[in-house]
């Protein structure tokens, strides 16, 4: 079974207990802080992929890591993921569960990038646009990168809002590439 | 070299600025997750359409064949190394189409419509779907015109109507594509003022080449521009060197180009050379997309490849202007083997099929057809009458040739009718022997056929036969032109133009015999 198959079986009723014992909310953050945990970890990652090392000090050693900043029927879960021998994909089962956590809040997260930082009044304005355009609330996160010379490109899932510089210039090449040849 | 002004420069430069939008452009991405072997797996894409374009870094283009549940599986029309893991991938919401119009005529192009033979970029009107479903039975009607492929052989006992599908099958080497060529060559007469005059409506063609070397395509292009026939005619080259996919998408590429000529009220003879490659660079890439192998490990749906493709081959209703698309496939056989399945499923699409003996090729019976096996299952409808009234009994000549061949080999003690069946014979094959790049109008294979099948070669030596059907028409071409004239617009053989032609026979024979 594809990897995705799975990873959202285990989100989805990770959701459905939240939804069922109300602690929906206290779970989505918990949740945020393992997926940013085993996100920054290279070395964590490493030990749940290895096959050599035992179920139980992997137990063990994830609720060594998470005990006390987490809620108990979370740290439940993860001990129940790595009984049934999934702890291998466990960032891309709190990857879904954040992503049907978005989704259930009508969120989108968008990544914006600019040429030069934006002040407060440009970031809301930003934002306020593109939530109308959407119709979700948008968790923005911001990025610098000159090499788009100016303007901005926003990401949200696999839409880009593409009002850069460096991509206009490069369409304008592209059309007189094109062009000159049939003038000929 | 012509003079450039620096204010002309600018004016063309400030004209296309002019043109030219500055506002926010929307785009739909996915990531590369796995690249290699010409197929990529893209994440993300979510809206992506089943055989949608996209575009890859490095100019390459992608066509996306499977959706999946967390991924979306594409063949990639270019080279694969271009493109590493994590690449940004773009939709152009548009599904691979083909550019169509009366300016790919004398062109060769690629299966996505760029010119590769160095004549410059063309600029394209309309583009339309590579896959689009074959008509209804309501649009259609049946065959009813011939399609004259030049071939006396064909012509006359194998005729193929406008809008008929007639598989040529043969192992290599036994001239396949030489009919198939010739067949486009002869089609010049039908852009001719003459031909308007007898009613024959001109036929464009398209010569689709699908995993052949290269080599051989610029020989086909040569011999086709040397033969004037590029005039009206489209290469869609999809040669050996080109991705799997490119290969596989080329027959239908020509198709839909055979379908704008169809209709817009014209007539389109498509070629595909040949459907055995197509079909093993189909097999390529859907093992590659771990499409599940079944006989001679072709996916389960490589009768479909070939049945969409030829159903679109048809005949239109008078209401929708009566355009047709005919279709030529060719099949490469395995020494022989037609039973193997990809010819057994193209026998069974097809109207029929020519089928081309190496043993025939070899003892110079060229074009080597085996009219015992070789069928048209629609194109009698469609022969004009008088090729049917002289046709008729040649087929059945030729087989009783065969059936005493056999015999003539054991003794000499044969009786006189059987002498005289199979010098007929010998006599019949060597009339049909015909060279490459010369093919025959209609009403010379009429009268060839003629005194062939009322055997007046009988006092001929077999070796003299060719000559005699050479001069013969000649003769008749300067001291009997109205046979040829009758036949031409009457398309029927008429009493009064037989007698003329019994005449004009005896009269050629008397000469022949003292020369």
């Amino acid at each position: 079974m594809s990897v995705y198959r799975i990873s959202y079986r285990y989100a989805n009723s990770l959701i459905q207990l939240a939804e069922e014992k109300k602690i929906f909310n206290k779970i989505s953050a918990d949740a945020n802080l393992v997926f940013n945990t085993l996100q920054s970890s290279k070395e964590l990652r490493a030990i749940l992929k290895s096959p050599i090392i035992k179920l139980n000090d992997k137990k063990s050693l994830l609720q060594k890591i998470f005990d006390k900043k987490i809620s108990s029927q979370l740290q439940n879960f993860i001990d129940f993921v790595v009984e049934k021998n999934r702890e291998e994909i466990l960032t891309e089962i709190f990857q879904e569960f954040l992503n049907l956590v978005d989704k259930k809040n009508n969120l989108a997260r968008a990544r914006i990038t600019t040429a030069i930082e934006l002040n407060e009044q440009q970031k809301q304005n930003m934002e306020k646009k593109l939530q109308s355009n959407t119709g979700r609330k948008i968790s923005a996160d911001y990025k610098i990168n000159e090499n788009i010379i100016g303007g901005f490109i926003v990401n949200i899932n696999d839409v880009v809002y593409d009002a850069s510089v460096k991509h206009q210039l490069n369409l304008l090449r592209k059309k007189f590439s094109e062009e000159t040849v049939i003038n000929n | 070299m012509a003079e450039v002004r620096p204010d002309e420069v600018s004016a063309i430069l400030r004209k296309q600025l002019a043109g030219f939008e500055n506002e926010t452009d929307i785009y739909e991405v996915g990531t590369v997750l796995q690249v290699g072997d010409g197929i990529a797996r893209v994440y993300g894409l979510s809206k992506v359409m089943a055989s949608e374009l996209v575009e890859f870094p490095n100019n390459v283009t992608g066509m996306v064949l499977n959706l999946d549940e967390d991924s979306v599986g594409c063949v990639l029309f270019g080279e694969s190394t271009l493109i590493k893991e994590g690449d940004t991938v773009k939709r152009t919401n548009r599904v691979a189409s083909f550019p169509v119009g009366e300016k790919l005529l004398g062109r060769v192009v690629n299966p996505l419509g760029e010119p590769v033979d160095g004549k410059g970029h063309i600029q394209f009107e309309k583009y339309l779907p590579i896959e689009r479903k074959a008509l209804g039975v309501i649009q259609r009607q049946p065959v009813k015109e011939p399609l004259q492929t030049g071939i006396t052989a064909i012509d006359a006992m194998i005729p193929i109507g406008r809008g008929q599908r007639e598989l040529i099958i043969g192992d290599r080497q036994t001239g396949k594509t030489a009919v198939a060529i010739d067949a486009i060559i002869n089609q010049k007469f039908t852009h001719t003022a003459d031909a308007k005059k007898y009613g024959v409506n001109p036929v464009y063609c398209v010569y689709v080449a699908v995993g052949q070397k290269n080599s051989t395509i610029a020989q086909v292009v040569a011999k086709l521009e040397e033969a004037g026939a590029m005039e009206y005619t489209t290469v869609i080259a999809a040669p050996a060197s080109v991705p799997a996919p490119l290969q596989y998408i080329a027959p239908y590429a020509g198709a839909t180009l055979g379908e704008f000529f169809r209709d817009s009220g014209k007539h389109a003879l498509v070629i595909y050379d040949d459907l055995s490659k197509q079909a093993a660079a189909y097999r390529e890439l859907s093992l590659l997309l771990r499409r599940p192998p079944g006989r001679e490990a072709y996916p389960g749906d490589v009768f479909y490849l070939h049945s969409r493709l030829l159903e679109r081959a048809s005949k239109l209703s008078e209401d929708l202007g009566g355009g047709s698309l005919t279709a030529l496939p060719i099949i490469e056989t395995q020494q022989g083997d037609v039973s193997a399945y990809i010819p057994t499923n193209v026998i069974s699409i097809t109207d029929g099929q020519i089928y081309l003996e190496p043993n025939l090729f070899n003892s110079g019976v060229r074009p080597a057809i085996n009219v015992g096996i070789s069928v048209s299952r629609v194109g009698g409808n469609a022969q004009i009458k008088a090729m049917k009234k002289v046709a008729g009994s040649l087929k059945l000549d030729l087989a009783q040739y065969r059936e005493l061949e056999a015999f003539a080999k054991f003794g000499s003690d044969l009786d006189k009718a059987t002498l005289r069946t199979l010098a007929k014979g010998a006599r019949l094959v060597e009339l049909l022997k015909q060279g490459q790049y010369t093919p025959v109008p209609v009403e010379k294979q009429v009268l060839s056929v003629f005194i062939g099948t009322n055997n007046y070669f009988e006092s001929i030596e077999v070796k003299d036969v060719k000559r005699f059907e050479r001069e013969f028409l000649e003769f008749v071409e300067l001291k009997y032109p109205q046979i040829f004239e009758n036949i031409r617009v009457t398309k029927a053989l008429n009493d009064d133009t037989i007698q003329l032609a019994k005449k004009a026979t005896e009269e050629f024979l008397e000469k022949f015999k003292k020369s």
